[in-house]
């Protein structure tokens, strides 16, 4: 019998009084991100130490890349709460292409890495962006995938999916209903159910994003995981003939180590910090449910009659209990508009694995390509095998509707829930803390600034049209608070043309090539002729306020574009349009903190802002379907404003001032101060930026960069030095771990100057290096 | 205990059916990699740890640790006679048994060599490449009897842009490369020319056996199996559903080759049908090479390629 026609005629026989559909087992829930209640004292250990292998921030030096898209766990899995989603700056693509003879071939990416393109890399002869050859022409986007709940998963045995598999559709009812597999093993993870080990799901995006590499876990440690995994059990398992006797799927992780060549020993995890990553996934609880009200009882009785759970199966029984997680993890053919051309597994191009709908509150966007916003976009690009459901739900009306996404709401996260990534109920910091405002600063604007910094914008609000870097100012500015400084995973990718008269053109798209785009079955590339790729890491906005206080004329007294004194050390002031002196930016590109608001919003943001008179940044039209402009003035004015008042970053030193007094005059007699000016006149006073915010050329001869205003290829701007000790990387490329290496980067101009630190000995190189570190 | 469950359910299934019993403990020599024999009473197993390769010899009776020459894990051997066994293996090692002894011998490669075979003593060819190192090129060196040389291949004949060939095997004059990305080479008496393998063809292929010119199946895959056979003409490639990849596969018959893959899976793979059936689980790891004596006996080599490195051996009596 048709299953819409039993899901009904169920609905109809609870006589309007439906309820949760069945109870759910014991001592799995619990808020995001938190470990399940039966975690034992030793696992929750586990999973504390878990969540720190999940947020490091992996260096060059700890084997970040060669090529890599993000540098810790938790850049993709952190909305609401770490171990989630994430907004879809976060975004990834994978590639491939159909060879002659039409076998699927994923694509390279500075090596195999399962198709996913990589958006940096690092090294003497690489270029910054590794290549994304055009052959490559299957592209699918791919928006990070939550782990609530995946230990739950993991545990339920194969027959429990089986049990609904039904791949030649035999009840009639127009939904397919197949398994996929993996090493022979029912898939369950993954937007294809392509993976069945929580150790492999975990190994393969942390080599194929980060570059790290790993060792599988030994049979010993696969034994100790809060799943076993070690296969020594005797449970028997499996499908048709491939009958297999195994502890469970558990033991299908990937056997081989993996290797890099950046010159860092692999493995690069250690395997008891893999062990405590995995171990902290499978301890993941599930999202905690809700009582239901008579608004969200009406809406799961939409569900039922609309035929959402014929395939977001309610419940799946696993060994503790009814999992509440609203999927059959089978895969269903969901129609040519959300097809990607990927088939892991025994996937179609067209098909994906139902997605759990625990907690689905708080971790859009949605769908496998992140591109619905909201719970009614996905829910009506649903096709193919969903369309029957879909169309029911669109013939509902608009309260019905409503109800519907409110029981949605109630399968867990709402009280996680915030329009970005700072809590609700989080307050804002106080005058004196990283992240701070100003004294004096009106404490509402400031924290209705801070929200609207940590906002996440989408498609529908013009996010990403047609192409963006972050989907929300905060994206790229948190490091070590919101407001601070971005790590290498969201350096902006600039690039430019060197033409054949050995001068700099900027391609057709202008010099950022952005990481991803709202266009759907798109990549952002970068033009073929494009041979200058330089990467921008992200600087921190403290105290931007206080440098634009600064008198122009005491900027202007420290330059010497013409070396006329003789010292080797230029001092060029940033021209921008209109005459006016930039300050702001790698190259001083921008004048004033309203422009350096707009830029972004335009540049990185991919929106548009009203015309302002005077103001030559900010794009006020662009081609996507969202109405002009896409951010109003007022929202413009705040966002300033907060960044006008976000305080200076606190000094952190201080644990020795007598090394770092000693430091501090080192750091005069190299010449460091020569350009990283202790400070200069404010409106209020002194400003201790350490710098001139003059232009310097400080590459080495003959190396390629790119031009900006008046800044040429190897010039930028002298970056203020407040706050370097907590906002790593260093350099305009993000090139550095280490002040000390930063340093020792420098070139052009500094050469003299890193002789002489270089003559230092190393107790003097400590001593200057604890010095900036404090400041 | 499992292996005894699954025996004793095969046999009161079949009542005379295969029974499979192991070889010998396997656990201390290391990953066992590959095997071959002159007959039933002169088979070789290689194997080792990536410091020190291992053989073990059976004579019919008694299985034999032999005095293996100093080159690190072998992965493969194959001969003409009890006195003419060629076996490579990891950072281009290679070996000769002349009946009494093994030497070492040169290779022009430091890549992992993880394939040989030959037509004659005078004529083997071995196989393999680095294939972590993607956009190198996979190595095939041809043996004459004294010494091996590098041979070139034309990048164009090899679309699926492998970085290692896995095996290398053939019958009559036809002579066939494969590896990865599911490359398939086919040597036509000069060159080594791209054999398309079809849409299937997308993951590794790792082995192949034949019975004949137009019955030779090739197997492998990665998370998932793929198995593929030439007709004589062409190559069609399947995608057996909720299989792990396979490793291994041997024939004693036209009609079906036994196959071996991850996590000690044993097969029968139906030539008519393409259908694969479970034959048995061997314990102790991945099987990767298995051989068959003609005589009805398939031996099963594997283990685990991660530290500590451990083998299994077993051996199979009954027809498929």
């Amino acid at each position: 019998m048709n299953r819409l026609i039993i899901s009904i005629l169920g609905a109809a026989l609870l006589g309007g009084c439906a309820d949760r559909p069945g109870p759910i087992a014991d001592d799995i829930m619990a808020p995001m991100g938190e470990p399940v209640p039966y975690a034992t004292a030793e696992q929750e250990a586990t999973f504390v130490r878990g969540q720190a292998v999940a947020a490091r921030r992996f260096s060059r030096a700890d084997g970040l890349g060669p090529a890599f898209n993000v540098t810790f766990c938790t850049s993709c899995h952190e909305r609401p709460t770490l171990g989630g989603s994430a907004g879809s700056y976060r975004n990834f693509f994978i590639a491939a292409r159909r060879t002659e003879d039409g076998a699927f071939q994923p694509a390279m990416s500075s090596g195999a890495a399962g198709g996913v393109i990589r958006l940096y890399e690092y090294g003497d002869d690489a270029d910054a962006k590794p290549y994304f050859d055009p052959a490559d022409d299957i592209v699918a986007r791919r928006n990070p995938i939550p782990f609530f709940g995946v230990g739950l998963m993991a545990e339920i045995p194969e027959e429990e999916i089986l049990k609904r598999a039904d791949p030649d559709d035999r009840d009639n009812d127009g939904i397919s209903d197949r398994p996929n597999y993996d090493q022979g093993f029912v898939g369950r993870f993954g937007r294809k159910s392509q993976t069945v080990s929580i150790e492999g799901f975990i190994r393969g995006p942390l080599f194929n994003h980060l570059g790290i590499t790993t060792d599988p876990l030994t049979d010993e440690e696969k034994a100790a995981l809060p799943i076993d995994s070690s296969g020594g059990g005797t449970e028997t398992a499996g499908f048709g003939f491939h009958l297999i006797p195994r502890a469970h799927a558990q033991v299908a992780a990937p056997a081989s180590p993996l290797t890099d060549d950046d010159g860092v020993a692999d493995p690069e995890l250690s395997n008891p910090d893999l062990f405590d990553l995995v171990s902290m996934a499978m301890l993941m609880a599930a999202p905690q449910v809700e009582e239901l009200t008579d608004r969200s009882r009406a809406g799961l009785r939409h569900f039922d009659a609309v035929g959402c759970g014929d395939c977001h199966t309610p419940r799946l029984k696993g060994p503790r209990g009814n999992l509440h997680i609203y999927s059959d993890l089978l895969l269903h053919d969901m129609g040519p508009e959300l097809a990607d051309g990927l088939v892991p597994g025994e996937a179609t191009g067209s098909e994906f694995r139902t997605q759990p709908l625990w907690g689905i509150c708080a971790v859009g966007p949605y769908l496998h390509d992140g591109r619905a916003q909201t719970i009614h976009e996905a829910i009506a690009w649903h096709g193919g095998e969903g369309e029957r459901a879909r169309d029911a739900y669109l013939a509902l009306t608009v309260q019905e509707q409503a109800e519907l996404e409110e029981f949605l709401l109630t399968l867990g996260g709402r009280d996680q829930y915030s329009l970005g990534l700072i809590p609700p109920d989080e307050p804002a910091p106080l005058e004196g803390e990283w992240g701070g405002p100003l004294p004096g600063t009106d404490p509402d604007r400031f924290e209705a600034g801070r929200r609207l910094f940590d906002r996440e914008f989408g498609p529908a609000d013009g996010a990403g049209g047609p192409r963006l870097n972050g989907d929300s100012c905060r994206a790229c500015h948190f490091e070590p608070v919101f407001g601070g400084a971005g790590p290498r995973g969201v350096n902006v990718m600039r690039h430019g043309i060197l033409t054949d008269a050995g001068e700099f053109a900027v391609p057709a798209v202008g010099t950022i090539l952005h990481r991803t785009t709202a266009l759907i079955g798109a990549a952002p590339r970068a033009q073929p002729e494009a041979t200058i790729f330089e990467h921008r890491q992200t600087p921190h906005l403290f105290g931007l306020g206080l440098i634009e206080g600064i008198d122009a004329a005491a900027i202007l007294a420290a330059a010497d574009p013409d070396d006329l004194d003789g010292d080797g050390i230029s001092g060029k002031p940033s021209w921008t349009d209109g005459g006016r002196l930039g300050r702001f930016g790698w190259k001083a590109q921008v004048p004033s903190i309203d422009e350096f608001v707009r830029d972004a919003v335009t540049a990185e943001l991919g929106m548009t802002l009203p015309w302002v008179e005077g103001m030559t940044f900010g794009r006020v039209q662009d081609n996507d379907d969202v109405s002009d402009p896409e951010l109003t003035l007022d929202d413009a004015d705040l966002l300033g404003d907060f960044l006008r008042t976000l305080a200076p970053p606190p000094r952190t030193g201080g644990d020795d001032p007598e090394l770092e007094a000693a430091g501090e005059a080192l750091f005069a007699d190299v010449g460091c101060a020569s350009c990283h000016t202790p400070s200069l006149p404010g409106a209020d006073g002194p400003v201790p930026l350490y710098s001139d915010l003059l232009l310097h050329e400080v590459l080495p001869e003959g190396a390629l960069g790119i031009e900006d205003a008046s800044a040429e290829m190897r010039e930028f701007r002298t970056p203020p030095l407040w706050g370097v000790a907590m906002t790593a990387p260093y350099l305009h490329s993000g090139e550095a771990d280490t002040l000390e290496q930063a340093i020792l980067l420098h070139a052009g101009e500094a050469t003299a100057v890193i002789t002489a630190f270089t003559a230092l000995d190393a107790d003097e190189q400590a001593a200057l290096l604890a010095f900036v570190g404090s400041l | 205990m499992i292996r005894t469950i699954a025996i004793v359910a095969s046999l009161a299934i079949a009542g005379c059916g295969p029974t499979w019993t192991e070889a010998f403990d396997g656990a201390s020599h290391g990953a066992l990699s590959g095997v071959w024999g002159s007959g039933p009473d002169d088979v070789f197993i290689v194997g080792g740890t990536f410091e020190q390769a291992e053989i073990v010899h059976f004579d019919g009776t008694t299985w034999t640790d032999m005095e293996a020459p100093d080159v690190p894990l072998l992965a493969w051997a194959y001969g003409w006679g009890p006195d003419q066994v060629l076996s490579v293996g990891v950072d281009g090692a290679a070996a000769w048994y002349d009946g009494s002894s093994w030497e070492a011998i040169d290779t022009p490669t430091d890549e992992d060599l993880w394939g040989v075979f030959g037509f004659a003593p005078d004529d083997a060819w071995a196989v393999g490449g680095d294939a972590n190192d993607i956009g190198s090129e996979p190595v095939i060196l041809h043996w004459d009897g004294d010494a091996f040389e590098e041979v070139v291949i034309d990048p164009a004949e090899m679309p699926r842009t492998p970085a290692s060939l896995f095996k290398v095997w053939g019958i009559g004059d036809t002579l066939f490369a494969l590896g990865q990305s599911g490359q398939i080479l086919q040597y036509d008496g000069s060159d080594w020319r791209d054999s398309p393998a079809g849409a299937g063809a997308d993951q590794d292929f790792v082995s192949l056996w034949g019975t004949s010119e137009d019955n030779i199946v090739a197997v492998g895959g990665r998370g998932n199996a793929r198995i593929g056979q030439w007709d004589g003409a062409a190559w069609e490639t399947h995608q057996p559903s909720a299989l792990g990849g396979l490793n291994a596969v041997s024939m004693a018959a036209p009609d079906a080759a036994l196959v071996g893959g991850i996590n000690g899976y044993v097969g029968v793979f139906d030539v008519a049908t393409g259908e694969v059936e479970l034959d048995e689980v061997l314990e102790g790891g991945d099987v990767h090479a298995i051989w068959n004596d003609g005589e009805g006996r398939f031996y099963a080599v594997g283990g685990r390629f991660n530290e500590p490195l451990s083998g299994l051996a077993w051996v199979r009596k009954g027809a498929l």
